[in-house]
């Protein structure tokens, strides 16, 4: 994942279930299709839910980097 | 080391981390659920959330001098000790994970922590339940008023999903304080917690049962195993309200109808056999308490994230913001009972008793109640489809 550079970041960290897959999605709507969102999170909730979240918008999810403290991830606005 | 043995270990190292680490699949987690609503109505009596948070808050009013008459007691009450029964059993699930860690949220999501909670308390009095005695119990115990919370919550998490629309585009979040740095000696120590609370919850259970409490100790067990299995599948009942408006998606609505009609199946077969009392969790709220206080309910459950067993696991988690919504709906919920209790116009107004095998026989009910679920099954599954329930940003 180190080598993607993301377009757009959102910074998610202390919000919960279901505020950050709200705000992947609100962020996603603006971007350009093929553009990179990385999103940083802190629910351990968001793991399981966020591929199936993103491709519900026709996005994909690209991956996840576990930072200290929190998660990044990758998602390719489709 | 012999290979099949080396093997053998493998496999039980494999399961232990598909057990206590991995997350559950919802649908393992629901049937769960089912099965043990109906073993804890069989053993004592139905699962429920807030009445034991009730009874918490009670105290609290009571030890103030609000209350006159004293509250039940906080290690013998079923419904204290079922709901303290899940909080131990959901920690000891996160612990055991390594999952715990305090998480502290931006001041927007502290405020609606407040008021969520708040929301969840008056609702789930009005409903005479949160999602789980209101919703769950009261449509396994055969009583409409659990088919009004229904479309009270349904109605709710639509208006609630619509407010947190409008918050993104109006009210800044705000910035939540970095989080702290893992520990490597505390992320080790976790999982011998969690252990330790598991085995002092067989531990207290013997205690019981030496006291000559056989039956609150087993329905702390209960109350542990709930705990255990929401946490490890992260389950949430609010997703099945909100999922379908939000995202479409039909999965944890689907595995709710289905974990409700193993429970629904288990207390018919219990009350039509006599086994258990009829009358038990058929509570006079439908009418307009099972309607307003589920519309409430459900816009509290998007404020707060969590619907009543929902909160009480992820606050279990670290998660302050649940904590924090956790202690109001406590509170609130303990306020707004003690004034409905007050008030004779108030008790009429929320609502009447009707047990469905009254008025239908236990077979119609059975037919109708079944019907009502797959109904609800079939538009969700259609609109994931068509998405013709969803509402866009």
């Amino acid at each position: 994942m180190d080598d993607i550079t993301p377009d757009q970041t959102l910074d998610c960290r202390g919000l919960s279930c279901p505020m950050p897959m709200l705000k992947v999605k609100k962020t996603l709507n603006a971007m350009q299709a093929g553009q990179v969102l990385q999103m940083m999170g802190t629910d351990p909730g968001t793991k399981n839910d966020i591929e199936s979240g993103v491709k519900k918008v026709g996005s994909e999810l690209l991956g996840f980097t576990d930072e200290d403290g929190y998660t990044s991830y990758f998602i390719r606005k489709g | 080391m012999d290979p099949n043995l080396k093997e053998f270990m493998t496999v039980l190292k494999d399961g232990y981390h598909r057990i206590f680490i991995q997350e559950w699949p919802t649908m393992i987690g629901g049937a769960l659920i089912g099965i043990m609503s109906v073993i804890t109505f069989t053993w004592a009596r139905p699962w429920g959330v807030v009445g034991g948070l009730r009874v918490w808050g009670d105290w609290i009013f009571y030890s103030l001098g609000l209350y006159v008459s004293k509250p039940g007691a906080f290690l013998i009450d079923s419904n204290s000790v079922i709901t303290l029964g899940l909080i131990w059993g959901a920690l000891a699930a996160s612990l055991a994970a390594g999952q715990f860690a305090f998480r502290v949220p931006p001041p927007l999501e502290f405020a609606k922590a407040l008021v969520g909670g708040t929301l969840l308390g008056v609702g789930s009095a009005l409903a005479g339940g949160c999602n789980v005695g209101g919703f769950y119990s009261s449509i396994s115990a055969l009583s409409l008023s659990g088919f009004a919370m229904m479309v009270g919550l349904l109605g709710g998490a639509y208006a609630g999903l619509k407010y947190l629309y409008w918050e993104m585009e109006h009210l800044p979040t705000g910035k939540a304080p970095a989080p702290p740095k893992k520990r490597p000696f505390i992320e080790k120590l976790k999982p011998f917690l969690g252990w330790a609370l598991l085995l002092g919850g067989v531990a207290a259970f013997q205690a019981y049962q030496f006291e000559g409490y056989v039956i609150e100790g087993g329905v702390l067990l209960c109350g542990m195993a709930f705990g255990f299995i929401l946490t490890r599948s992260r389950f949430c009942f609010a997703r099945a309200f909100r999922e379908p408006f939000m995202t479409g998606e039909a999965k944890v609505t689907q595995v709710v109808i289905i974990s409700l009609m193993i429970s629904v199946l288990g207390f018919l077969v219990l009350k039509w056999t006599g086994l258990r009392s009829e009358t038990s969790y058929v509570t006079p709220n439908f009418g307009l308490g099972g309607l307003l206080g589920g519309f409430i309910f459900g816009f509290g459950m998007l404020m707060t994230g969590g619907c009543g067993s929902g909160t009480a696991w992820r606050a279990c988690e670290g998660q302050v913001k649940l904590i924090v919504a956790l202690a109001l709906f406590a509170l609130t919920n303990s306020l707004t009972k003690a004034g409905i209790n007050a008030s004779v116009t108030l008790k009429t107004l929320v609502g009447y008793t009707v047990y469905l095998p009254d008025y239908l026989g236990y077979g119609w009910t059975l037919g109708c109640i079944f019907l009502t679920l797959l109904l609800w099954y079939a538009l969700v599954t259609w609109n994931e489809r068509t998405g013709k329930l969803v509402v866009d940003i």
